[in-house]
């Protein structure tokens, strides 16, 4: 048991040093001027007309984006989950394309296709109009919410599929009519799991940097993630107000997590009984077959079709100027991506190695941290899973730029700054809690009494863990190695903070070519990365499922 | 598993840039990247020495500069900003060094002190997309015209270290009305120079002022529908220094990597890549010479006083 507790106290200090530290060190950044306390100029930085100012619009753009998301979200949720269009899971498969997207390559494609003279007025000049409209917050809300929307969408499917159909039947008989059984019955019901995924959400929107980056940079629309970005990378360097804003947003994000918490506890409800809780679908009438159907292809059209197009189109283009003109089009860019310099080939490979080597090693100390969390007290249970999974509640910015700040601090004993290899530990970091949650969650599925014959039959704990554990949990593994794997790969954050000189990733190497080289060549990048996210995804997933026959 | 360990390790064996017995140089420089790459490939090719680059615009330069303070990197550094040279040469960061072939220099394009060396040039200049405008030669206050109306763009000045010296040298020269008038006519800031370029290319915009020439000379070459002159009231050109570091971790490579960028061979591929060429004798006809060029009289320690502010004054005149 001694053991066990020593084992299980030096990962709490392993992960203080990796999670915790970073993140004091942004506090200390906010708060230390000159080796001395105080807090003035902080609340000077957050005060500062222009932050306070961005501060709002941060907000405000949340607020937005969970409006429209949900405008887009509930809608398809009901007709996927109650109507006799759920038994179509593939549709399950394309609403995930938008959220598999790179948020930065998808506002890419759409500044292309919505700007001045761009796709959208050379096909249809008469919508010009348009463009002026889209390059304000409407376009960047409508941007952002259609990247997020799936999110919110899958969660409000999973809760109103637990709704059962007894129920609104009840009602139903009771003499209720539709818009009263979805008022009365569905909405109280689902409030809670709504308010979860509502500042879900909203989180996830206010940390987005890619978005903002690109979209929000073009129409002078900053946000924390922005502002943060800018005072720690361009001349004059400003890291302590980069790490005052990094504290508020913090604070704001620990809030909404503190809320979302009590939400849980307070409104959710039971609906899951034993007993027989089947959902029947509602066969729709005609129109609203028709309108169901509808609605599913403009989302389709504007959250999928649009981005990719335009992306597309764009690499395909040869000489800017002339636009989508016959025999204005050609493969070159793809070409020069490889041949013209060394820099689109090492990206490649760079993207490919970190995606690699944080999967594994993300997925080794996950799977660590899970297996250590169940094996010793409760109170070390909680502290351990709190610090792993902290990094996924945090935006990913504030994190990068407190490793950014902790190793610059420790460089004499640890010399890491600058390299590659802080790269993966930032990567690493940040996907932790992928593999913690998926290797969690497979954990629960294997029945004590298992682990038990094992040790029963002879087996030491290790042979236990080899052979019965392991085994078992290996399917978590996976897929939080696959998704780690895929997110890493196209990461921009991180890189765009803390690359060495000499390292592009795929990422930055589309950043690069879209704001200062050539937009074809950028876009056939982007190409090449969707499809390999796309590719890979659907190679491993076949692995997986191979393994688990 | 094993497998992938063995991919691993083959990809980190391409990634670890072991060095080389002859050591490395540290280069951080701007755009073009393609000229970069080369003039990285053939001092490589020819001494044997290890060049590592930074590729970014002069703000993010001196942006990596100052993050690197407390641990420095950089041998050389290039920027795109004679004035942003002389204010590192100011705060005394930079190594003095006569190089080789200084005497065939451009007059004025080395530093008294002999620490920058213009060893390439730019001019900025009206670039137009001939789609829209078959025929331009305004000068840079008729475009305040109405008919120019919501039709302008500028690159950046706090990114783009050319367009930065052209506001400082008008500004200093002429005041600030002209630039007032523009903004007021909807000037645009799409951002560094090749995405100032792109809006001017794809005709989001019809005029770029303050464009830096050698970009548009490229595209041009392309096929592009663009056009470029310098308003005769006259522009900024600008020389590119190239600095050696007093922090310099491999001081006698940054020299010899000075050396090589006077070398004749550097500056045929300063030339290719439609720069002005640092040395008098270098022969070019792929552009405008340095003597068609009408320039404005540059004060650059007057200009170097106001740049920062001047770059950043232009950025909150054309916010929306």
């Amino acid at each position: 048991m001694n053991g066990k507790k020593t084992i299980a106290f030096l990962l709490i200090t392993a992960l203080v040093f990796l999670i915790i530290c970073p993140l004091l060190s942004i506090f200390a950044e906010a708060v230390f001027q000159n080796g001395r306390f105080s807090l003035s100029s902080a609340i000077a930085t957050i005060t500062e007309n222009e932050n306070a100012k961005m501060i709002g619009s941060s907000l405000l753009l949340g607020i937005l984006v969970v409006i429209v998301s949900s405008a887009i979200a509930l809608p398809l949720a009901y007709i996927f989950s109650r109507t006799s269009l759920a038994r179509y899971h593939f549709f399950d498969i394309i609403f995930m394309i938008p959220f598999m997207t790179p948020p930065y390559i998808a506002s890419m494609g759409w500044i292309l296709f919505m700007q001045k003279r761009g796709l959208m007025q050379q096909l249809f000049p008469d919508l010009a109009f348009i463009s002026d409209w889209f390059f304000s917050l409407a376009g960047l809300v409508l941007v952002m919410s259609f990247h997020v929307f799936p999110f919110m969408m899958t969660m409000m499917k999973n809760a109103m599929l637990s709704v059962p159909s007894s129920l609104d039947e009840a009602g139903a008989v009771l003499g209720a009519p539709f818009r009263v059984r979805i008022r009365k019955l569905f909405m109280p019901l689902l409030t809670g799991n709504y308010a979860i995924g509502a500042l879900l959400v909203f989180v996830k929107t206010i940390s987005e940097y890619g978005t903002p980056s690109t979209l929000g940079r073009r129409i002078g629309f900053s946000v924390f993630t922005t502002d943060i970005h800018r005072y720690a990378t361009v001349a004059p360097i400003e890291f302590g107000k980069s790490a005052s804003l990094a504290s508020v947003l913090v604070g704001i994000c620990l809030m909404i997590w503190l809320l979302q918490n009590y939400i849980t506890m307070r409104r959710t409800y039971s609906l899951v009984g034993g007993k027989g809780s089947a959902v029947r679908y509602r066969k729709l009438s005609r129109p609203a077959l028709v309108a169901a159907i509808a609605f599913i292809a403009i989302v389709v059209f504007f959250s999928m079709l649009i981005p990719l197009f335009s992306v597309t189109i764009s690499s395909l283009i040869k000489l800017r100027g002339y636009g989508m003109r016959s025999g204005n089009y050609t493969t070159a860019n793809y070409i020069k991506v490889f041949t013209e310099d060394t820099q689109g080939i090492n990206a490649l490979l760079v993207s490919i190695f970190l995606a690699v080597s944080s999967a594994t090693i993300a997925a080794m100390l996950g799977t660590i941290v899970v297996t250590i969390s169940r094996n010793c007290g409760k109170k070390m249970k909680k502290t351990i899973e709190g610090i792993a999974l902290l990094p996924e509640m945090l935006p990913s910015i504030v994190l990068v730029l407190g490793i950014m700040l902790f190793y610059n601090s420790i460089y004499k004993a640890i010399p890491i700054y600058g390299t590659i290899w802080i790269m993966v530990l930032s990567y690493v970091v940040l996907f932790l809690p992928y593999t913690v949650q998926y290797v969690t969650s497979s954990y629960s599925q294997i029945s004590p009494s298992l682990v038990a014959a094992g040790r029963i039959s002879g087996g030491s704990p290790s042979y236990v863990f080899l052979h019965i554990t392991l085994p078992l949990i290996s399917r978590g593994i996976m897929s939080g190695w696959m998704m780690t794997f895929i997110i890493a790969f196209r990461e921009l954050v991180t890189p765009s903070l803390i690359a060495p000189t000499n390292t592009l990733t795929v990422s930055t190497y589309i950043n690069r070519q879209f704001e200062q080289g050539s937009v074809g060549k950028g876009m056939a990048m982007a190409v090449i990365c969707i499809l390999f996210s796309t590719v890979s995804l659907l190679i491993l997933n076949k692995a997986i499922l191979r393994e688990k026959r | 598993m094993k497998k992938t360990l063995i991919v691993l390790i083959m990809l980190l064996s391409v990634l670890s840039l072991s060095a080389s017995d002859k050591g490395i140089v540290t280069v951080y420089m701007p755009s073009p990247a393609g000229l970069a790459n080369k003039l990285a490939a053939d001092f490589e090719a020819k001494t044997g020495i290890e060049v590592r680059t930074f590729q970014g615009t002069t703000g993010e330069i001196l942006a990596r500069l100052e993050t690197e303070k407390a641990n420095p990197v950089a041998d050389v550094v290039i920027l795109a900003s004679w004035s942003d040279g002389l204010s590192m040469k100011n705060s005394g960061q930079l190594e003095s060094y006569v190089p080789a072939n200084a005497d065939k220099m451009v007059p004025g394009w080395i530093d008294s002190d002999s620490t920058l060396f213009g060893y390439s040039a730019s001019a900025v200049g009206v670039i137009y997309n001939t789609l829209i405008y078959p025929e331009l030669s305004a000068d840079w206050q008729e475009l305040a015209d109405s008919q120019y109306r919501n039709d302008i763009a500028i690159p950046d000045p706090e990114l783009s270290g050319a367009c930065k010296d052209f506001v400082a040298g008008y500004v200093n020269a002429f005041g600030w009305d002209t630039f007032e008038a523009l903004a007021d006519n909807g000037m645009i800031v799409p951002g560094a120079n090749k995405a100032a370029l792109e809006a001017v290319t794809t005709g989001e915009v019809g005029i770029l002022i303050a464009g830096v020439d050698y970009n548009a000379y490229s595209s041009m070459a392309d096929g592009e529908p663009l056009a470029i002159y310098y308003p005769a009231s006259g522009t900024v050109v600008n020389p590119r220094p190239a600095m050696i570091m007093k922090t310099a971790p491999d001081m006698d490579n940054a020299k010899a990597f000075i050396d090589y960028l006077l070398s004749e061979d550097a500056q045929k591929m300063v030339t290719d890549a439609y720069l002005l060429p640092g040395r008098t004798d270098i022969e070019y006809s792929n552009r405008s010479t340095l003597a068609e060029i009408p320039q404005i009289e540059c004060d650059w320690d007057a200009m170097m006083a106001i740049s920062s502010d001047s770059a950043a004054r232009i950025n909150e005149l054309c916010e929306r």
